[in-house]
């Protein structure tokens, strides 16, 4: 029986993160509040990852960052997607549903012979 | 522009900080809420982040790897657009390469003439000595100089010193066991080496028992140059004898292999014991006279102290010192002022990291007054690279302006043309790196190449490179830095609809470049001008005397262990020979050569009715009868030397004196100086017995800008000679019979300095000639460049104008007025680039004041001529474009677009 929470595959967290930030603009605790919603059903997210990546992605211009007002109060640096952020994740998008449908093809054939 | 990361750093890191801190602090209030205590909630954030100075070193990795993925990018993307435009990239290039190469080449010399510390343990902390006013004695040699004595003295002052050392350098006749030659050595005392720290490669270096009692030591350490070239770095040195003035010295061990002396520019073969001074100085007994200076004493200071302090510290021990010389036996009898004179003196301190040299008071302005017309030169090619990025990057307007609408930031087109500039810059540096070394070698050729072969380098070593590095990136930015900013301010919408395509590209700041250009070329050449100028009348003037077929050597017979008596005979031998030689004219002796930068000086005394002192010191010297008649030097009044001046051997005293105009003009204004009375020294005890008999005309003795008072005596051939010859003919062959003539009198006698007179003023002028030369060459260079920098504008104006020039013409204006309307723009230019360069000059023109000659710095004259070269040349680069414009069809310039 596998464990009930594996490590996220390589490269995906930047997928996961351009996903969150696509329904509406947020600050790092709050990705990562999000992150940590689908890990603890599935995967395993180490949060200390989670500001290289924004700042990886800020550089190659997929996000923009601005300080602005938290629901708390205090200011916060809220992430958003660009347009080139959003075609990324179009294209990410659509290269992770075909990989994993050329994974589920050939577990599928080796289930068959 | 992310190159900026650099320099926003700070905020980088500020808000990196707060972001984190806001993730932790919410965390933490999170899991309060949830019912953990405090400090385990924030443990268990902190573990959760994987540690917050982990998550900031990760994200600054992140920064850096975007920056070099970027810049290898934009170095690649430049690399292909410049190999597209290969004469635009290869001009660039060569002009950068031109200007680093001669930066890097005139700053190696400044490195090692200059700069360069000492290669000895802790070089910062050595100090020189200096006797500041009357010291009331003798002595020999070049500055700073002391008497052995006083180095004694000065090192039991060990609260400031942690050792004192004391050097002289002087010429010995060398023996490794074929026949001597000369060799540089030089004597130090017994802490020399341990002073300066410098250890044997192999064997042993001095202690103090070296030093020891007078001629009980003859032991040499030698230069590793030296054992390697010579003696073939031969393993068993230690214990071999060698002849120094043929005495048998034994090497004791070689210096380490970094160490060549504490003067650049005389690298010495080996080093001697002062204690074996008279051994190395044939006739100096004055080791231990107090009165006789001639060594360098050079000091370690202690951890700690400042040299203020112990300037300040040592002055009462100096000042009882001189009131106890006063006291001493054998202190010379002084006027109540000259006393007070040499009690006032004072003992001055000045840092010597680079050891002590001649050569550096000689040629570092020189060196100076070059690297600041290189760093010009280097400024000026920076200037025309970045006009030619401006040129083509109004040629790119479109492309730049479409990359800007696609979203590309200014910041990023900005940094790309920087890349564009670093890339042709450090191609152009190490092209220049590549020249560098031909560049050194060719101005070393004009030094004398004594000096040179032995004392400078060509090599190009680490420092040196990375003063190369350092220029191409200064000229890297500095030649992008106008088109990168010209492309930040650049308005996309005007771009855009600009439909001429190019009209619009920073012609404003191109005009500004090339009047900076003009400037600085005009500059340069003012300064070649006054240079070439310098030279010229040093030359046109001359040393007074007739130079052609004119040949000097030089004997020193005492320095092969001859006795006074012997060297008196061979003397007269060589030079009875020389004169009925075939191949000579006419020949004759001095003591001391003339227009080697030294002389023979001392106060004199002259008896005119009153008593006169000189107030300064008058220039000797010792010549043979017919020595004034031999070099055409003519007689004013009365007489020459002849056979009645001259006593028996032994005895040393003068009968006669000559003396020369400037002598007779300071001293004795309308008097009639023959029969008068003269002595050497000034002190009461000075006695005027001598007779003036004759009065020469004005020649020059050190070199050829100094005008000198000067005296004669006859020459006294004990000592060793300097020989003047002049040649009937070929001068080679009267060489050839000097040499055969000397080698039959004593095959063991080496014949130095023989070379022609003509030879001798052009060394004496090397610094002249490197000025002259080299600013003649940065004056042509930068002119070159700044016009190619004015006709690419012209020609771009004309361009940017031509439907106004047409519609100008189809008006009824005449081409005349077309040319006019053109060619005023780049007098514009000329104008404003004078009127900036003629008051810098002025200003300059004080810098370089004591290496000029015969012209100042505000010749106007020679300022003048520098402007019209510079407006003409200018004006016709600017005519070509001027006249395409004149001679414009006006229909074709209306249709074109």
């Amino acid at each position: 029986m596998p464990p009930s929470r594996f490590p996220i595959p390589q490269g995906t967290l930047d997928m996961l993160i351009l996903q969150i930030l696509s329904l509406e603009p947020a600050h790092g605790y709050g990705i990562a509040q999000r992150l940590e919603q689908i890990s603890n059903s599935v995967v395993q997210v180490n949060q200390g990852s989670l500001y290289p990546a924004l700042h990886r992605l800020e550089q190659k211009r997929w996000l923009t960052a601005a300080w602005k007002q938290s629901e708390t109060g205090r200011e916060a640096k809220f992430y958003s997607l660009t347009a080139a952020g959003r075609k990324q994740l179009a294209v990410e998008r659509d290269s992770w549903a075909r990989l994993a449908g050329a994974v589920r093809l050939i577990f599928e054939e080796g289930g068959r012979s | 522009m992310r190159l900026l990361n650099w320099f926003r750093r700070k905020r980088l890191e500020d808000g990196l900080d707060r972001e984190l801190r806001y993730h932790f602090d919410r965390r933490v209030a999170d899991f309060v809420a949830a019912g953990i205590p405090a400090a385990e909630a924030r443990r268990k954030a902190a573990l959760e982040l994987g540690g917050i100075s982990q998550v900031q070193e990760e994200v600054r990795d992140v920064w850096l790897m975007t920056w070099l993925r970027d810049f290898v990018y934009d170095l690649r993307f430049s690399a292909r657009s410049h190999l597209r435009s290969p004469a635009f990239t290869a001009a660039a290039v060569l002009s950068l390469a031109l200007g680093i190469g001669a930066t890097t080449a005139i700053y190696s010399l400044v490195d090692q003439v200059v700069l360069h510390a000492l290669p000895v343990r802790e070089p910062e902390r050595l100090v020189l000595t200096h006797w500041q006013g009357d010291f009331a004695g003798g002595g020999f040699g070049t500055y700073d100089l002391m008497s052995y004595p006083f180095c004694r003295d000065l090192q039991a002052q060990d609260r400031f010193f942690e050792g004192v050392l004391c050097r002289a350098t002087t010429v010995v006749n060398l023996s490794t066991g074929g026949d001597p030659s000369p060799a540089v050595a030089e004597l130090v005392s017994g802490t020399y080496f341990s002073v300066l720290g410098v250890g044997p490669a192999v064997g042993r270096v001095f202690g103090s028992e070296d030093d020891g009692t007078p001629g009980t030591n003859p032991v040499v350490v030698l230069a590793h140059d030296f054992w390697q070239k010579r003696l073939a770095g031969d393993p068993g040195v230690v214990g071999r004898t060698i002849l120094i003035n043929q005495h048998p010295m034994t090497v004791v061990g070689v210096a380490a292999a970094s160490f060549r002396g504490i003067d650049v520019g005389e690298v010495p073969a080996l080093w001697v014991p002062a204690s074996m001074s008279s051994q190395a100085i044939p006739g100096f007994e004055d080791m231990f006279d107090r009165r006789t200076r001639w060594m360098q004493v050079l000091g370690r200071l202690r951890e700690g102290v400042t040299l203020a302090q112990a300037r300040t510290g040592l002055e009462p021990w100096f000042k009882s010192m001189l009131q106890e010389d006063t006291k001493r036996a054998g202190f010379p009898r002084l006027t109540p002022e000259r006393r007070r004179a040499f009690l006032a003196a004072t003992l001055d301190l000045t840092p010597a990291p680079q050891g002590h040299s001649p050569l550096r008071r000689s040629l570092s302005q020189p060196l100076w007054v070059l690297f600041a017309a290189t760093a010009l030169l280097l400024a000026l090619a920076c200037l025309n690279v970045a006009g030619l990025f401006l040129a083509r990057g109004s040629a790119r307007t479109r492309e730049i302006s479409t990359r800007l609408a696609l979203g590309a930031s200014r910041g990023r087109i900005g940094r790309q043309l920087l890349a564009d500039s670093v890339l042709i810059a450090i191609l152009g540096g190490l092209l220049g790196i590549v020249l560098a070394p031909v560049a050194i070698r060719t101005l070393i050729a004009f030094l004398p190449h004594d000096v040179a072969a032995n004392a400078l380098r060509s090599t190009v070593d680490s420092r040196l490179l990375l003063f190369a590095f350092a220029m191409t990136i200064v000229a890297g930015l500095l030649s992008g830095l106008a088109p990168a900013l010209q492309a930040g301010r650049r308005s996309l919408i005007s771009a855009l609809r600009d439909r001429s395509g190019g009209a619009f590209g920073g012609v404003q700041l191109r005009k500004v470049i090339v009047t900076a250009q003009i400037a600085l070329s005009l500059i340069l050449v003012i300064g070649a001008v006054l240079f070439v100028r310098t030279l010229e009348a040093l030359l046109a003037k001359g040393p007074g005397f007739a130079t052609d077929r004119l040949i000097s050597f030089t004997l020193q017979p005492r320095q092969n262990g001859y006795s006074p008596a012997d060297t008196s005979r061979l003397l007269r031998r060589v030079y009875d020979e020389v004169r009925v030689s075939p191949a000579v004219e006419t020949a004759s002796m001095v003591r001391f050569p003339f227009l080697v930068g030294g002389s023979w000086s001392n106060f004199m005394t002259i008896q005119a009715g009153e008593r006169i002192a000189t107030d300064r010191d008058v220039q000797l010297n010792e010549v043979s009868p017919g020595f004034f008649a031999a070099l055409g030097i003519r007689l004013v009044a009365g007489r020459d030397f002849d056979r009645r001046d001259f006593k028996p051997l032994g005895d040393e005293t003068y009968r006669a004196a000559i003396v020369n105009e400037n002598f007779v003009r300071r001293y004795l204004g309308g008097r009639n100086p023959l029969g008068l009375r003269v002595c050497i020294g000034s002190g009461p005890d000075a006695r005027p017995n001598v007779e003036i008999v004759g009065v020469v005309e004005d020649f020059s003795y050190r070199n050829l800008r100094e005008e000198s008072e000067q005296a004669y005596f006859p020459v006294f051939d004990q000592a060793g000679g300097q020989f003047y010859v002049r040649s009937r003919g070929n001068p080679d062959q009267a060489m050839r019979a000097i040499r055969s003539i000397v080698h039959a009198a004593d095959p063991a006698l080496p014949v130095t300095n023989l070379r022609t007179v003509d030879d001798q003023v052009q060394r004496s002028l090397s610094n002249e000639r490197i000025l002259a030369a080299l600013s003649s060459g940065f004056g042509t260079l930068a002119l070159l460049l700044s016009l190619v920098g004015l006709y690419g504008v012209m020609s771009f104006v004309v361009t940017q104008r031509t439907r106004e020039i047409g519609i100008r013409i189809a008006l009824g204006a005449t081409g005349r007025s077309a040319l006019w309307l053109v060619l005023r723009e780049a007098a514009i230019m000329i104008a404003a680039g004078a009127a900036v360069a003629i008051p810098a000059v002025v200003a300059l023109g004080r810098l370089v004041q004591a290496e000029l000659y015969g012209v100042s710095p505000t010749n106007s004259l020679s300022i003048g001529e520098a402007t019209l070269v510079l407006a003409s040349a200018s004006l016709v680069a600017a005519a070509i474009p001027a006249w395409r414009a004149a001679r414009l069809n006006p229909v074709d310039a209306l249709r074109l677009d």
